[in-house]
């Protein structure tokens, strides 16, 4: 009865989350160079990019066009490619601070070293997620370098270290590291890391090319078994993400049921200028660009495709009696001919 | 204000408070810590002229090791984040006397903090080469 009732007040309150859609969390994809080449890349960066990086005083102009949403704080994820190949970072940072808005990083971690770390810490940064995808073996082999494990542990270690940094791990789950998720937890722990965030990878950018990289269905029930066990030890805080619903597993998993706030509450300034939800999400649903357009006005006007999910009815969702609650999974699921999600969580499970 | 009540009502219902403080599949965590933000400007009590170059420590927090919050630039402004403390100890240290001149190191402690923004305007006396070896330190 009483979950009926949270169900039901959740359905209720995504309603008025989508109805009033405040922007309240902004990607800013700075520079797609990269110092890595992994095999999971969503967005086939590279070392020698072809677009330039943003300049910080462009993103400004798009910025300042956002308002302070009615509850908390409007944060900038800085991300990429790899963010801390901008040589500018902290100033970047600086800026978003004096405009009344918080920051934070998603990063490889290879650059992140003790006077990086502190320098990023005076310049406001107040969020940071750092990838580690297995033991050394396996993430090196993820992240197509030999050289990269130390590095990330450096990194992990400096981060976990500041208190006042709200700060996560994330790990791609594939193939290859699945059975090594007790040890990746014990060594987290080992490193005080407080929260580990988990993810599967989704067939887009250069995943595609390994198919080593996608969970069987046994082994993504495997996984959630793992995260429901996981989650009774007090030590780490442990999630799945929101890249999808997993039906009888939601609330299990996280802390709350799943909630898509791709173009409800998350835009994105992507490396041209052009206005989207995550960075992931197909290029074919981007709304406008900071070049033509007033961001805070494309926000407000247009996203419809975001915010009435009706059209992901379609293909193997149409007839699905969970519908209501995963409304077509992971919008960055809605790819290419757009007929059928990419990944159906639910279907792995059932 | 309505429209808040409305949605802490409905959050707390389905006991989804966390999600007020989501994260995006591929973004960090939100950003709901506290800290503060320590600028000011840093000028020779001879002559009132900005100094340059001189280091800021928060010097009650080991955790910054030998690293400086921030160097003045040649207006004397300095700036930084910091963590949010019942006091903060701040340090004004001229590591290299021989760049701009030579000044004697300041200490100052802030207590009862309840901004998130300090102006901190500093005066630093300038000594010479003999004295500053001596190590003096003047507090406010």
């Amino acid at each position: 009865m009483l979950s009926i009732i949270k169900k039901a007040a959740f359905r209720q309150f995504k309603k008025f989350e989508t109805k009033h859609h405040e922007l309240n969390y902004l990607f800013w994809e700075c520079t797609t160079r990269c110092n890595l080449n992994c095999l999971h890349c969503g967005s086939d960066c590279s070392k020698d990019s072809s677009h330039p990086d943003m300049p910080l005083e462009d993103f400004l102009s798009a910025l300042d066009t956002v308002k302070q949403p009615s509850v908390g704080n409007v944060i900038v994820v800085l991300t990429g490619g790899e963010p801390l190949l901008r040589n500018d970072l902290e100033m970047c940072g600086r800026e978003i601070r004096k405009r009344e808005k918080r920051w934070g990083m998603v990063t490889n971690g290879q650059l992140y070293d003790r006077d990086k770390h502190i320098a990023l810490l005076n310049a406001g940064m107040g969020a940071l997620t750092i990838s580690l995808d297995g033991n050394k073996t396996t993430h090196s082999w993820m992240r197509n370098s030999t050289t990269n494990f130390e590095k990330v542990d450096n990194a992990i270690a400096l981060a976990a270290s500041y208190s006042r940094l709200n700060f996560d791990v994330v790990t791609c789950v594939h193939q290859k590291n699945i059975d090594e998720l007790p040890q990746i937890r014990d060594y987290l722990i080992q490193k005080k890391v407080k929260a580990w965030r988990l993810f599967t990878i989704i067939p887009i950018g250069r995943s595609t090319q390994h198919p080593e990289l996608f969970l069987t269905d046994s082994q993504f029930v495997g996984l959630m078994d793992f995260i429901v066990h996981t989650r009774q030890n007090p030590e780490i805080d442990i999630m799945f993400s929101c890249e999808g619903y997993v039906g009888k597993y939601e609330a299990k998993v996280r802390d709350s049921y799943y909630f898509c706030r791709a173009g409800i509450n998350i835009g994105s300034i992507l490396i041209d200028g052009s206005i989207s939800a995550c960075p992931n999400i197909d290029r074919s649903f981007v709304q406008g660009n900071i070049y033509q357009d007033n961001l805070m006005e494309v926000w407000e006007n247009k996203f419809h495709v975001f915010r009435n999910r009706k059209w992901t009815k379609t293909g193997k969702c149409a007839h699905c009696s969970d519908f209501k609650d995963c409304q077509g999974n992971g919008f960055h699921n809605w790819h290419g001919e757009k007929k059928h999600p990419l990944v159906c969580h639910k279907e792995k499970i059932s | 204000m309505k429209k808040n009540r409305l949605r802490k009502f409905l959050g707390g219902l389905s006991f989804a408070t966390l999600l007020f403080a989501f994260q995006a599949c591929y973004g960090t965590p939100q950003d709901d810590g506290l800290d503060i933000y320590l600028y000011g400007k840093i000028v020779s009590k001879t002559n009132g002229e900005p100094v340059q170059g001189i280091n800021v420590f928060v010097s009650n927090l080991d955790y910054y090791g030998t690293l400086p919050c921030a160097v003045s630039d040649e207006d004397g402004n300095f700036s930084f984040f910091t963590v949010l403390n019942d006091h903060i100890a701040v340090r004004f240290e001229d590591i290299n006397p021989l760049e701009y001149g030579h000044f004697l190191q300041k200490d100052t402690v802030l207590t009862n903090i309840y901004t998130t923004k300090i102006l901190l305007n500093i005066e630093l006396e300038e000594v010479d080469a003999l004295d500053h070896k001596k190590g003096g330190v003047s507090a406010i």
